[in-house]
């Protein structure tokens, strides 16, 4: 499960080409001398499906063996390149992410940019190599796997109580069958103590 | 037990009417007798048939009335049965409504004419039990036939009413099914509603084409993909237009982003709920294993006693033994002694 690349552009609704506003790529999986091509290639069909995206509207895109979520959200638009078996619904929570924390960062300022702005932002870098593992984009899925280990270490601790009663159970046993058994003693004891008072 | 019908009484007016001649004659004959009392004898004579017939008319009126209401319910109870049978075939697509609604407004008019017929009825019995001078026999029939009609009408109004509730909660069902087919449709991964889905996404002409062979093959319940109606249906075929070298496929795109969100939770909610079970079995089981552990604890108690008792016993015996027997049975007890210490020791070394 793997995301390729994060951006950010911008969509403008009069449908000509998106500006790209910040980029994260990770193409380290490609060899050295396609990862500039990959990374034109990636920008070339983020502003294709940025054009596409409507206003307000979530959308996914296959893509050879890539899926592109992009959302748009009043003009900004936030795209993942992520593998197929990355979760759709964890992706577009990241994307969210992603675009509060944009909008935080640069406030309203990228509704004048024209070029296309290549500087690197870092929080996006850093949220593409953390969100690598869906779980931790998505606050359901670790809730949901927290929650499925829970269980488990649950049923494994009922298992050893079950136990713990068998066990118990055969003490209580022993324990009758030795008071049963000291009772008798002092018994026979008392009465061969009863024979010698005479003598 | 009256039956039905018009025929469902021998009509016997006739017979009774020739009798009556027959009688007037003999009378007016032998009236001519006796002068005193032929009069008032020809005048009973003369009023008696004409009573008779009298109260003839208004038995057969009686009859006849009767005989009207049973077919009437007889006819009810037969739409009644075909209403019956029409509630039962309805399905959840090809719903006979309107005939149901009418064949029911039918059925209730039809219930309501014969309760007031019956009213009637019993009402012209009812006077003519107290007016006439007729037999005890008409009475009883005509009290009779009165009752067996309105236990019929009962009969049939609660029938209706149990086809009508029968008929609510067919509704109901077929309801609650159509509810689920329509948004269910995305996590039916087999065939019979591949043809439903069409109808729950609604896509436009262009793109409607290329979705049900990218449905059967993606994969249906991983890839949950959001839909963007018209922008699938304008997208797609724009960006096989302009990107003829790359191959781009819609994934289809079943539930809404929302949905799967709320399935999440779902999910989270009900994971909780079982946890929850889950703990309180186990605090049963440990407290009943707790209730197990003492009584563990007060056997090792009792087995204490036991021995010190022993021992104490065996002490004195000890004693006394050392001043009057011989080794080998105080070697015994010197035994005995030193076992039910080491006893003793081990007991309170378990129950601290």
């Amino acid at each position: 499960m793997k995301i390729t690349a994060l951006l950010v552009l911008k969509c403008n609704p009069d449908g000509s080409d998106p500006v790209v506003l910040a980029t994260a790529m990770d193409v380290s999986h490609f060899g050295y001398f396609q990862r500039s091509s990959v990374k034109e290639f990636i920008l070339f069909v983020a502003r294709t499906v940025g054009k596409r995206t409507p206003p307000g509207q979530r959308q996914s895109v296959q893509h050879e063996e890539y899926k592109v979520h992009s959302y748009n959200r009043n003009g900004l638009c936030v795209m993942g390149f992520m593998d197929d078996h990355y979760p759709v619904r964890s992706s577009f929570s990241l994307l969210n992410q992603v675009l509060d924390e944009y909008q935080k960062n640069f406030g309203e300022s990228w509704r004048t940019a024209q070029a296309d702005n290549m500087q690197p932002w870092p929080y996006l870098n850093e949220a593409l190599n953390k969100y690598q593992d869906p779980a931790e984009a998505d606050k359901l899925l670790k809730i949901q796997r927290e929650l499925d280990e829970t269980k488990i270490i649950l049923h494994k601790t009922i298992d050893s109580v079950l136990a713990r009663g068998e066990k118990l159970d055969s003490l209580v046993e022993k324990s009758s069958d030795l008071s049963a058994a000291s009772q008798m003693f002092y018994k026979q004891a008392k009465k061969t103590n009863q024979c010698c008072t005479i003598l | 037990m009256m039956k039905l019908g018009p025929s469902s009484y021998r009509d016997r007016t006739q017979e009774f009417l020739s009798v009556v001649e027959r009688l007037k004659k003999s009378v007016a004959s032998a009236n001519n007798a006796p002068s005193s009392s032929g009069s008032s004898n020809s005048s009973r004579a003369v009023t008696k048939p004409e009573d008779r017939k009298f109260a003839v008319a208004i038995q057969s009126e009686f009859n006849k009335r009767a005989s009207k209401i049973g077919y009437g319910i007889h006819q009810t109870s037969q739409k009644l049965a075909k209403l019956a049978k029409l509630a039962k075939r309805t399905s959840v697509f090809d719903d006979p409504t309107f005939e149901i609604q009418e064949l029911t407004a039918v059925i209730k008019q039809d219930i309501t004419a014969l309760n007031s017929a019956v009213v009637d009825l019993q009402l012209l019995c009812n006077s003519q039990n107290e007016s006439g001078n007729i037999s005890s026999d008409t009475t009883s029939h005509s009290t009779t036939v009165v009752d067996n009609l309105k236990n019929r009408l009962m009969g049939t109004t609660k029938e209706f009413k149990e086809v009508l509730t029968m008929r609510t909660e067919n509704l109901k069902v077929h309801e609650n099914r159509r509810q689920l087919f329509s948004s269910n449709a995305s996590k039916e991964s087999t065939n019979p509603f591949v043809r439903q889905r069409p109808l729950a996404t609604r896509l436009d002409g262009g793109a409607s084409t290329a979705s049900p062979p990218p449905w059967a093959n993606g994969s249906a319940s991983s890839s949950r993909l959001f839909p963007s109606k018209q922008a699938d249906g304008e997208s797609l075929p724009l960006l096989q237009q302009q990107q003829g070298q790359q191959q781009q496929q819609m994934v289809p795109l079943q539930d809404s982003y929302m949905h799967s969100r709320a399935e999440a939770l779902h999910n989270v909610e009900s994971t909780i709920h079982e946890l929850g079970n889950i703990f309180t079995q186990l605090a049963t089981m440990v407290s009943q294993q707790g209730e197990i552990a003492i009584r563990i604890d007060e056997n090792m108690d009792d087995t204490l006693a036991n021995v010190e008792g022993a021992q104490s016993q065996l002490v004195s015996k000890h004693i006394n033994e050392n001043r009057v027997h011989s080794d080998s049975d105080s070697y015994n007890l010197d035994c005995a002694y030193k076992q039910s210490k080491l006893m003793i020791w081990h007991t309170t070394i378990v129950t601290a």
